[in-house]
């Protein structure tokens, strides 16, 4: 078996940056770009007397599914938390730049057949935010990839895969938002502040972050799923983000556009609405709001299996058009 | 007249009635007393200077009698001498810093070592001993008999019978000390019920109870998420299991707690079944019901467990496997660190377990420079019993072995107990796993203490496996030869360091150290991949559904 067939039925939870990186597109096809050889790192960290990475944390490349190029950005959680900082946020703008390009490139180069070979962006996250030791540059790199993303807006699909051990979190968890549609495992977290933070800062009575099930049942996949703050729940492997992925790579541009859950004035509203609820329902625990959209017994929906999951459980109906496109 | 007619031998027994009479004014008749009448009970029943037990477990705690005996008025009650085996709560050092109490005798301390340190070193505590689980429960019977029991159990009925159940751990000891030497019982519960699923503690042993506020606290101090295991764990895993396990066939043993041998226990069904050794190894354990044995119970690989302890989460799976467990007519087990620490003493081949830090005499020990943390039960498995006579594979494998035994007791056959640490050379934060003096020679001197608190005495460890190679220490026939052979695996150390490439040649030539590649390991196998079940929601899955793991142990 090749190793990219054993990458398959990996766990995506437990893959490195790499790994998710090289199994999320077509057998052998991926080609990293600024790679650990090419040894750029952070020139911040020695300055503090802290060790480098040779690739700063991140991994970009691209790859094909299909006839499609598809650019990868993915984050390595386990050099200091996935956290972004100069050169990794660089390496995040750059890639997108190149995917803006290739889309030019393409569709001079075949006008009348470009559609099913324009690029794709994936990002797969696995971050707290901005690297503190390198802020400024950090939190500059969240702008910067966001701009690119208005850039890359109605022309290329950017899509997040979110399933890994540290979550998306911190600004990174702005940046997921800002994509096109979100593809989670159960085991994905998203969100802004971290279930430890909110305990240093507001006391364990409000949050204790030692209590796993309630971190998952506010930050976790399935919830972000009922709430429609991700567009796709899939199974803890990379096979089954990839199949996901290229499922959605079949889809129209505008279809794409529908998914999104932030970005217009209607989509705004619909926010702002929701923030109205939560002051009205004033909910105490996850459940309380997943019983407010219709599941009777919210208590059984963290033990049920991916497929009962997605059989039984009822998510909060979109207002906008289009936006109740479901996976 | 003659002295000897007057006198009196019972006055322990006229003592504690004089103090029964002094607290029946204040609760009445019954057994069961009200929560608002406690403190005041406690007032009517403790001396000052008494020897008052409180029982702190390793895991369930007397916390509602605990804070009672904080509020009791230091002007009527004072000097107390605490023994007890775990200090875990904030509680059980607040009542020394009240004057409340003077003088401890414990076995272990976790979470509040640091406190304690500091308390001894600032002489608010006059401390005892630092005992072994065994020790302690043997001086109740001696010197350290308990005038006053604070018990705790999950459940009474108005009689005053006790229901212990699952977690029974210590109270069955401190009971049977305190009231055949005429003292008194009072008990914590949770609830009190008209029927009992079965009586742990009878109700004459029993004086007092009271149903607490809130249920006590328990810790699941056993449950290793296996998502948590790293790669370089399962190396080490895969040489244990491989270069000991197997080639000493053991068969009855303990795993401290901790992730690597949490990956020795996940690897039992995968890598133990490739191997074949099912049913030549790991068949017998003096265990708590970790979840990390699930995968390897449903493979079929145990026969029998006895436990210190429960665990939480794991009472309706142990239940469901009473032809391995313990468990009491009414269907439930009954743990018993008494029992279980005796057989973990004298029935065992092999005690396994990790450690803070080894010197190069091979002594380890978990104690850091400004924390009292104690001993628990390790030493007592973690040592060869000297009073041992019955002779199993592995114990007289490893005595024919050992390189010492002609020097002590000439020509005569003897078995020797495994005594195995897994240690990485370097820990978290780059902590360093072999150092040339322990830490504890710093922290004897820093809390007064009369000898460096050492977990392991380096005459009793036979092997170090670390993610280098495996030491066989026990055949090593000189101290220089052992420190050669602790040198040879301990890695980039400042002990591995000094490692001298032709002695550890030597070591590896005659089967003293042994490297992944001398054990016929393949080290690109080693990685989670191996382990039985990744991570918390797999045991589950093995489980049946069985295993109902705490909610900080859910990422679901």
């Amino acid at each position: 078996m090749s190793v990219w067939n054993q990458l398959q039925k990996n766990s995506f939870l437990e893959s490195s940056a790499r790994q998710r990186a090289n199994g999320i597109v077509d057998n052998g096809t991926f080609t990293e770009l600024l790679g650990p050889r090419d040894r750029v790192s952070s020139p911040h960290l020695p300055v503090l007397g802290e060790a480098v990475a040779f690739d700063d944390g991140i991994v970009t490349g691209v790859g094909l599914i299909g006839k499609r190029p598809v650019f990868v950005i993915s984050q390595e959680g386990r050099f200091i938390g996935g956290s972004v900082g100069e050169v990794g946020g660089g390496k995040m703008v750059a890639t997108l730049k190149l995917a803006i390009g290739a889309y030019h490139q393409i569709k001079e180069k075949y006008p009348t057949s470009y559609q099913g070979r324009l690029p794709a962006v994936v990002i797969s996250f696995e971050t707290g935010g901005v690297r503190l030791h390198e802020s400024n540059a950090g939190l500059l790199a969240h702008a910067e990839v966001m701009d690119q993303f208005q850039d890359a807006r109605g022309k290329i699909p950017v899509i997040s895969l979110i399933g890994s051990k540290i979550g998306c979190f911190g600004g990174m968890g702005f940046v997921g938002a800002a994509t096109d549609l979100i593809i989670m495992s159960e085991q994905g977290r998203l969100g802004l502040t971290g279930p430890e933070v909110i305990e240093q800062e507001m006391g364990k009575d409000e949050f204790d972050a030692s209590n796993k099930a309630l971190v998952y049942r506010t930050t976790g996949g399935k919830h972000k799923y009922i709430m429609q703050d991700c567009n796709f729940l899939v199974e803890d492997s990379i096979e089954a983000f990839r199949t996901q992925l290229a499922e959605v790579l079949t889809l129209s541009m505008e279809s794409i556009e529908e998914m999104r859950r932030v970005g217009s004035q209607k989509l705004v509203e619909e926010q702002l609405e929701l923030v109205k609820l939560a002051v009205e329902l004033d909910p105490r625990d996850s459940m309380d709001v997943w019983k407010y959209f219709g599941n009777e017994s919210p208590a059984i929906l963290p033990e049920l299996s991916l497929t009962d999951f997605l059989k039984q459980a009822k998510r909060r109906v979109r207002k906008v058009e289009g936006g109740s496109v479901n996976g | 007249m003659d002295k000897e007619t007057q006198r009196v031998w019972d006055s322990l027994n006229r003592d504690t009635q004089e103090r029964m009479a002094k607290a029946r004014t204040i609760v009445g008749t019954g057994k069961v007393i009200s929560v608002d009448k406690t403190v005041a009970l406690l007032e009517a029943i403790i001396k000052p200077g008494d020897k008052v037990n409180l029982e702190g477990n390793n895991q369930k705690q007397a916390d509602f009698l605990a804070d009672c005996l904080c509020k009791v008025d230091k002007n009527k009650v004072y000097d107390l001498h605490m023994i007890q085996s775990v200090l875990s709560l904030p509680s059980h050092l607040d009542v020394f810093e009240k004057g409340i109490a003077k003088k401890v005798d414990f076995s272990f301390s976790g979470p509040q070592a640091g406190r304690l340190a500091q308390l001894i070193s600032d002489k608010k505590i006059e401390l005892g001993a630092i005992h072994t689980y065994l020790e302690l429960f043997g001086r109740y019977f001696i010197d350290l008999v308990p005038k006053v029991a604070l018990i705790v159990a999950f459940q009474a009925d108005k009689e005053g019978n006790l229901y212990t159940g699952f977690n029974t751990e210590d109270t069955p000891v401190i009971v049977e000390a305190t009231k055949f030497k005429q003292g008194i019982v009072v008990a914590q519960v949770n609830e009190i019920v008209d029927k009992l699923p079965r009586i742990d503690i009878p109700a004459d042993w029993v004086d007092f109870v009271v149903k607490s506020p809130s249920p006590f606290y328990i810790e699941p101090l056993f449950t290793r998420d296996p998502a948590l295991i790293t790669d370089s764990q399962v190396l080490r895993a895969m040489m244990a299991i491989k270069g000991i396990y197997a080639e000493y066939g053991v068969q009855r043993l303990n795993h401290g707690v901790g992730f690597d041998t949490a990956a020795i226990e996940l690897l039992l069904p995968t890598y133990g079944e490739e191997l074949g050794l099912k049913g030549k190894i790991c068949s017998y354990f003096s265990l708590n019901p970790h979840p990390t044995m699930i995968p390897a119970i449903e493979s079929g690989w145990v026969k029998s467990i006895h436990s210190f302890g429960g665990e939480l989460g794991m009472e309706d799976y142990v239940r469901a496997r009473p032809d391995v467990f313990f468990v009491g007519p009414d269907g439930s087990m009954r743990s018993n660190r008494a029992y279980s620490q005796m057989a973990g003493h004298y029935s065992l081949d092999m005690f396994i377990g990790g450690t803070l830090q080894i010197d190069k005499y091979g002594n380890s020990s978990t104690a850091t420079a400004s924390r009292v943390a104690g001993f628990g039960g390790a030493p007592n498995m973690g040592c060869d019993a000297k009073g041992r006579r019955h002779s199993t594979e592995a114990w007289l494998k490893c005595g024919q072995e050992y390189g010492m035994s002609h020097e002590l007791v000439g020509n005569l056959p003897r078995g020797k107990r495994l005594v195995v640490q897994l240690q990485e050379t370097f820990r978290e934060k780059l902590a360093p796993g072999f150092v040339e003096e322990l830490d504890a020679w710093k922290l004897a001197k820093n809390a007064n203490l009369d000898i460096p608190p050492v977990m392991i005495y380096g005459d009793d460890l036979t092997h170090v496996v670390t993610e280098e190679g495996i030491a066989y220490l026990h055949k090593c026939s000189s101290l220089v030869e052992r420190t050669a052979a602790i040198r040879a695996v301990a890695g980039y150390t400042e002990v591995g360091m000094l490692a001298k490439p032709e002695d550890t040649a030597a070591l590896r030539k005659k089967g003293i150290v042994k490297t992944p590649e001398d054990l016929g390991i393949d080290i690109s196998r080693a990685n989670r991949s191996l382990l039985a079940a990744k991570n918390i929601r797999e045991l589950v899955t093995w489980s049946k559904g069985l295993y109902n793991p705490p909610a900080k142990f859910r990422n679901w």
